[in-house]
Parts: C-alpha cells; structure tokens; sequence
C-alpha cells in the first residue's frame, strides 16, 4: 500500500525578512540600555518636568506605597562597600528604620560626593513617609534632590 | 489619444560574443540564523528601555531654622486633605475649597497681580503622594518656581473644617 500525496515543494525565499531582521537587531543592539533593576515595584506619578534622570552617579531612595523604604545605588562597587559584600549584586537594601537611611545617605556622601539623590515614591504612598524622608534630607544636609515623575501624557 | 507605437529599434548587441557562463545554484537554508535572530530581537525588544524618567528638581533650605519673614498678604498656602480636597487661602483669610483644575488659573492669576508671592504646600501625612506631585507640577506650570513644604498641623485641620 502506497499512499502518494502529491507534495508540492514550496519554497519560500526569506533573504528579504532576514533583511528586515539584521536592521532591527543591529537598531535594538545599539540602542539598548538595559532596565535598572529595581527593589520594588513603584508606580511613578507624572508631571510636566522635562529634566531627565541622571544616567550615573544616581542614590535612589524607594518608598513603597505599603511603607516600606529601599536604598539604592547604581555603582557596584560602591554597594559592596556600604552594604556589605553580599548585597554587591543586589540593587539595593531595605531599610529598616530611618537612623539607618541618615548614617547610609551620610557614608554614601562620603564615599562618592558626586551623588546625586532622587526620590522614588508610588504615587499611592501616602505622603507622611516622604515628608519624613525630605526631613532626613534636610538634617543631613542633602538640600538638593530630584523626585522621579513619568511625563505625563497629554 | 490615438498614438501609434513605434517599435523602437532593437539595441545594437555588445561587441563580441556573450559569454554564457555555468552557475551554479546555491541555496542556503537561512531557517536557523532566522531562529537565533528571532531571539535576539525579542530579548533586545523586551530589555530596552526608551523612555527614562523624568525629575522634578527640589533644593531645600540649607538650614530648617532659618525663619523668613513673609508679608501674610502675600502668602498663599495652598492646604491638601487625606481626601483629595485642595483648600487655598491668602494669608490669614479662610481656607476656600478648590478644585484641582481651578488651581493653575488661580496662581496664575495671584503671581501676576502680586510678583512678591510666596506659596506654602501643606500636604496631610495621610494625603497621596501623588496629590503634593500635582500641586508642585500646577505651581511649577505656573512658574512659580519658589515655595515651601511645611507640615500639615492640627491648626491646619481645624482652619480646613471651616472652610468655604
């Protein structure tokens, strides 16, 4: 028993669609900055600032909108050395209460005096733990810092 | 239009004979660099990032003990309640309820008829963040570039449950 399908071979040329593809990969493979990683998921409130967030030399201080705070730096290096080794590869740490943010944002300014200081809060945050950060700010007289909005859309 | 078709002449052939050469046809299979390319362009579409956050940019006072004296006719505090409610009043009149879409025309308005104006933003603890962002995003649209932050106190509470 045989069974014959007639099978028409069909060939498709794809030279045209590798095109295409070698373009956008050659276009995504430069423009690609990899996502910051985060401690914790924020949901930014959006202004009509147009000041862009520094690329480097960045102290991020996360305030979650269930109260929590996480401190974050972009140098690795820098992270072994104030958090301790072991938290080199993470982004940031949690902080447990504000003592600890003042006497980190006080080594972290030492450290590196080119940091600039941003505020990331969840737009749900209740405002109370912001004010208490700004305060901290002020008393360790970091008096210039930048709050991170989304531009809002129109 | 009628037009008749002139056969053009046909081009002189080159000089010489053609030379017919044998090619030989290649095909390469591309399926599995169409594969690899595929993946790299996912994972390059899904890590990038093109939009990068923007900032607003705040400089404090160096000192908090540093009182300034402000002229109470032309200071306009600007109170926020954990409700989403926006009070506004100039110096010591009482606070009036405002929407938040009335708020631009109206620091607008005070800036250009008091240049001297000082805004003060009293936002509840229990307030959004979101609510303070929009109010200093309004003052900043209004290009009132200087204001203070100060704390929502009881007074501030009390001055609010009369208002208009």
């Amino acid at each position: 028993m045989q069974h014959k399908k007639g099978r028409s071979n069909i060939k498709i040329d794809m030279t045209p669609m590798v095109d295409i593809m070698m373009l956008l990969l050659t276009f995504f493979m430069l423009t690609t900055r990899f996502k910051p990683p985060s401690e914790a998921e924020v949901l930014l409130p959006s202004s009509h600032s147009q000041f862009k967030l520094p690329e480097s030399d960045v102290m991020t201080i996360t305030v979650t909108k269930d109260d929590r705070y996480f401190l974050g730096l972009d140098s690795q290096t820098l992270r072994g050395r104030l958090f301790g080794e072991e938290y080199a590869l993470k982004s940031g740490i949690e902080l447990e209460n504000k003592q600890m943010l003042a006497d980190l944002l006080i080594q972290a300014r030492i450290a590196n005096p080119k940091l600039r200081t941003v505020i990331k809060a969840d737009k749900e945050a209740p405002f109370g733990p912001i004010e208490d950060v700004m305060n901290i700010l002020q008393k360790v007289k970091i008096t210039r810092f930048n709050l991170v909005t989304e531009l809002e859309k129109i | 239009m009628a037009g008749a078709d002139v056969v053009a002449p046909k081009a002189p052939k080159g000089k010489g004979g053609k030379k017919h050469k044998k090619r030989v046809s290649v095909f390469i299979d591309m399926t599995p660099m169409v594969d690899i390319m595929m993946l790299l362009i996912t994972f390059f579409m899904l890590t990038t990032v093109f939009n990068t956050p923007q900032t607003m940019e705040i400089n404090l006072p160096p000192d908090s003990d540093v009182k300034v004296e402000v002229a109470e006719t032309s200071l306009l505090t600007i109170r926020a309640t954990a409700d989403g409610s926006i009070y506004v009043n100039m110096g010591m009149e009482t606070p009036q309820r405002i929407q938040f879409n009335e708020l631009r025309p109206l620091l607008v308005d005070r800036s250009k008829s008091n240049p001297k104006l000082v805004c003060l933003i009293k936002v509840e603890r229990t307030g959004t963040y979101e609510l303070m962002v929009n109010i200093m995003d309004e003052l900043n649209l209004a290009n009132i570039t200087r204001f203070s932050i100060a704390p929502f106190k009881e007074i501030d509470g009390q001055l609010v449950a009369q208002a208009i």
